[in-house]
């Protein structure tokens, strides 16, 4: 191992002894004099030699000859600074600090193209998540954080639980992709949150409409995709600890986060843990049906949870390479609601009242391990791309055994067991065949392995693999007008895998005998699908006003419990029968996205037009199986619209105020449930935002107080079995400041947050728990640090 | 630069309006042509006839009349019965009253009745009434009986009852 490490890096050595040479390397990276952060943008030059910096601030001047320079340094918004630098063979990094200029000017720069410039030039409708944002809106669940961003919402699963909702799309029509890989897990399942730690992410890409084009299946309705962090700074280390603490459910976080550079090579790590209690609700007692459940102090009952993270990766970059492997393990326990389990209403022995931390039965626990490894390498003309990825998804749920209908009372509480293993491989090339096109082919491969335990029977074991390429253009018309048009093709196979009961069923024979079954609940079967899917989309930019549309067709493969479930879900009261001749989803949708954006106020809408030829989803019939009412997997044509309007505003120096508003209309227009909307729509909803900078006080900096104000009409559009939602309005506040406790240290930040300030009993319509009449947490008083290392 | 708000504003609210009546049109146009049934079918038992009511004393080897009323307002379509064993106190009835459950206890081998009917002719009014003759050979003990009935929308409704079974 060590020969091998030390034959790596002497090889790696030599090539950057060897470029050296003839011609020497400039390298650097340019700074925010007053807050260390990197500028991205910042335009260096002198003649010939030009160079633009990074998001992290960092650039290289190739091929310059001895000598001494005087560069240029410059980007909007910072006084130009000159710096002579002596190019010879004592040559170090140079580390550049500008000063922000007095006029501040919220303009992109002229020269070069900045991250923000690129996402305005993108046909594309996306939406960009700062690190800033995650760490000023944390909530209790990543995609809690993020469905403060108009058109997102979540299914939450508790208070430590939760996935991902676009534009009221979820489970396996949202694809999750960390590093460049697709998140695999058991998405399709009702009580399944996203196994990713919330902590040490720096930027997230939110697709808000069809992107099969590049994501393939599953990005059907939207991404989030959370980018690779930003390479560290050339001879830094750097790290934070953040601690967090709240009322409502006694939680206790830590997060611990380490990243360091050398010249060359760098690794990050990342430690996290956080332990929480039963949540409290704003009711004493939950009425659900004809049930009454009374909750002591609040609590709702086992609801207690924790989870503990780790991360490391390791990288290494140069001029023509960069590649960084990442491991990372995700491990949490979580207890369900004690009363209720799905619809199921249960009583027990267990005194679940003695603790609000202990979890006791039904509680899953579920270990997502994931390896990835991201490869770039930059040569003369063209880009390549790899990410490799192996990911182990490890669920298993537990629930008191309890017999039902002609099964006996199972010998253990292990209910359901899931183990998962994808491998993916994603190459890309992108190219520049003339100023004018930026091309990009690429590959996705992805194999899935799902093996199945326990004594309840959900879906069936399979083993899944999927191919896709692609090719993209961006033709850049002129330089305010891009046209992107791309296609791809995608072939996969599902095999599932047959399934017996392990106990026999009583038959009543139409002879008058009666015989006793062990009952096949899936078959053997290769399921064969191909689509082909596509994108075209324009973007124009005038002055202010970006203006985007975008033209697409994406599709999704169907999934192995809608093909081949064929049992009884106890808790949930139906019996599912899935259907073997499903076709894959596909999906038409227009998307329009206008913003204008001055230095005083911004506004956007981005509406969308929608159509679902065969939109699958597990339709309740009429009909029973052992007097459980029969769920079908059936497919209808879905007509979808709707949209988010966003307004901001800075009404004087330190008062900004934001809006946005969320819409999305559905229609089945074929089917059993013809006129129905969809299961899981949200509702409308706005959100009004007031915040305010207050003046430096005693080692407070940059103190801000921020009010915000949901307001979310009523749910009326339903489909069986659900139930209608009332509109609720609701007040949360927050208040961030710098401390400047340490001399010469970077501030250490806090927030601290109130939510549902006047603990208002509201119901979510897209919640898991909305089904058992069970409200939305209650008042929360949370407090969140981070100190820097 | 304060002169300008209200014109801002305003701007803002156009957009908001516009969009918003958009979306307004869009509901209200593709709505009317389809009657929707958004109404659950109904069950109970809490009528004089009704069986069995909660907490009620059933005896091995007689047979009796499972009646329940059930309504809806467009068309029933199917209903089940459903009787099983509670010698765990597994769960518990929606009636108003509450039993006096007998100790818990393992089942060797316990009365189970699964069987599931249709209502033909789309009526919107109907009574269930399955005749049940309880087995000689099975457990005594606490038992539950659940009702459960559609319509032909797929809504359903459910009742739930404890009941007891005596030698």
């Amino acid at each position: 191992m060590l020969k091998k490490t030390l034959s790596v890096w002497l090889c790696f050595s030599l090539c950057t002894i060897a470029f050296a040479q003839d011609s020497w390397l400039i390298k650097g990276v340019v700074l925010n004099a007053n807050t260390l952060q990197p500028i991205d943008g910042a335009s260096i030059s002198r003649g010939n030699l030009f160079s633009i910096s990074s998001d992290t601030g960092e650039f290289t001047l190739k091929n310059v000859k001895q000598g001494s320079y005087d560069l240029v340094v410059s980007s909007m918004g910072f006084t130009s600074k000159t710096i002579t630098i002596q190019v010879d063979s004592k040559l170090k990094d140079v580390i550049i600090y500008l000063e922000e200029s007095a006029t501040n000017l919220d303009e992109i720069e002229v020269l070069g193209k900045s991250k923000k410039r690129e996402r305005m030039e993108t046909p594309v409708v996306s939406y960009n998540v700062s690190e800033t944002f995650l760490e000023e809106n944390r909530e209790n669940s990543l995609m809690q954080t993020l469905s403060k961003i108009p058109g997102v919402s979540t299914i939450n699963i508790g208070s430590g639980q939760s996935k991902p909702v676009i534009r009221g799309l979820g489970f396996n029509r949202v694809a999750v992709v960390q590093n460049g890989i697709k998140h695999e897990a058991q998405q399709w399942g009702n009580d399944h949150g996203l196994e990713i730690d919330q902590y040490g992410i720096e930027n997230i890409q939110i697709i808000k409409g069809p992107a099969s084009l590049v994501y393939g299946s599953d990005a059907i309705a939207g991404v989030v995709d959370i980018q690779p962090n930003a390479i560290p700074d050339i001879h830094s280390f750097s790290g934070d600890i953040n601690l967090l603490g709240e009322t409502n459910n006694d939680l206790l976080g830590v997060s611990a986060g380490v990243q360091a550079r050398t010249h060359n090579w760098f690794y990050r790590g990342r430690l996290t843990y956080r332990d929480y209690g039963d949540y409290k609700v704003p009711t004493d007692q939950i009425s659900y049906e004809n049930y009454i459940f009374n909750l002591h102090d609040n609590n709702l009952r086992n609801t207690a949870g924790k989870e503990a993270d780790a991360s490391f990766s390791l990288g290494y970059i140069n001029d023509n390479i960069q590649s960084e492997t990442t491991f990372s393990n995700v491990n949490a326990k979580n207890g369900f609601f004690a009363n209720a389990h799905g619809l199921e209403v249960r009583t027990s022995d267990i005194d679940y009242d003695s603790s609000n931390r202990d979890i006791d039965l039904p509680y899953h626990k579920v270990n997502h391990f994931k390896i990835t490894n991201n490869i770039t390498i930059f040569s003369e003309d063209h880009t390549f791309y790899f990410d490799l990825g192996y990911q182990n998804n490890l669920r298993a749920e537990h629930s008191e055994a309890v017999p039902h209908g002609y099964m006996p009372k199972p010998a253990n509480t292990k209910e359901r067991v899931f183990n998962k293993n994808t491998y993916a491989l994603n190459v890309r090339d992108a190219f520049k065949p003339n100023n004018a096109h930026d091309i990009v082919l690429g590959v996705n491969m992805e194999f899935q392995d799902n093996n199945i335990g326990g004594w309840g029977f959900l879906i069936p074991e399979y083993n899944r693999f999927t191919f896709g390429a692609f090719a993209f253009d961006t033709f850049k018309i002129n330089s305010d007008l891009h046209l992107l048009a791309g296609i791809r093709y995608d072939f996969g196979r599902v095999d599932t895998k047959a399934y017996y009961d392990w106990f026999p069923s009583t038959i009543n024979n139409e002879d008058g005998s009666t015989s006793y079954v062990y009952l096949q609940r899936a078959q053997d079967k290769s399921l064969d699908f191909g689509n082909f899917s596509g994108s075209v989309g324009l973007s124009y930019i005038l002055n202010h006003t970006t203006f985007k549309i975008n033209v697409g067709k994406s599709f999704r493969m169907p999934l192995a419990n809608e093909l081949a479930s064929d049992g009884v879900n106890y808790h949930m009261y139906r019996y599912e029968k899935g259907n073997l001749d499903l076709d894959p989803e596909a999906s038409y949708q227009i998307d329009l996205d206008i913003d204008h954006t001055t230095s005083a106020f911004s506004i956007g809408v981005s509406p969308f037009v929608n159509f679902f030829e065969n939109f699958i989803y597990l339709n309740p019939t009429s009909g029973y199986y052992e007097t459980l009412q029969i769920y079908e997997y059936t497919q209808s044509k879905v007509f979808r619209i709707g949209g988010e309007i966003r307004a901001s505003t800075t009404v004087f120096e330190n008062l900004k105020l934001d809006a946005s508003a969320e819409y999305v209309y559905s229609r089945q227009t074929s089917g059993a449930k013809e006129g129905f909307t969809i299961p899981f729509s949200p509702p409308l909803s706005g959100l009004l935002s007031a915040r305010y900078q207050f003046k430096d006080l005693l080692f407070l900096s940059k103190p801000q107080l921020i009010a915000d104000y949901r307001i979310t009409a009523s749910q009326e559009e339903i489909v069986p079995p659900e139930e209608v939602t009332d509109g609720y309005q609701l007040f949360n506040m927050s208040f961030l400041a710098e401390l400047n406790l340490f001399k010469n240290n970077s501030p250490v930040e806090m927030r601290v947050k109130l939510n549902n300030v006047f603990n208002t009993k509201y119901f979510d319509h897209t919640s898991f728990y909305r089904l058992i009449d069970v409200p939305e947490a209650g008042r929360n008083l949370s407090l969140s640090l981070t100190i820097p290392l | 630069m304060r002169f300008l708000y209200p014109y801002k504003m305003q701007f803002t609210l156009k957009y908001y309006y516009f969009i918003l009546s958009m979306l307004l049109i869009a509901s209200c146009s593709s709505d009317d042509s389809i009657d929707k049934d958004e109404e659950k079918p109904t069950i109970t038992v809490n009528y004089t006839d009704g069986f069995p009511q909660g907490c009620s004393v059933l005896t091995k080897g007689e047979t009796y009349n499972f009646r329940a009323q059930v309504t809806d307002n467009k068309a029933l379509a199917s209903y089940s019965i459903d009787i099983h064993n509670n010698f765990d106190h597994h769960t518990h009835d929606d009636q108003v009253t509450e039993c006096d459950l007998e100790e818990i206890k393992d089942a060797v081998n316990p009365f189970i009745l699964m069987e599931n009917y249709t209502i033909e002719n789309g009526l919107t009014s109907y009574e269930i009434n399955v005749s049940v003759t309880i087995p000689n050979d099975i457990d005594a003990g606490d038992y539950h009986c659940a009702y459960s009935v559609t319509d032909e929308t797929g809504w359903q409704a459910r009742t739930s009852i404890d009941i007891k079974i005596t030698d």
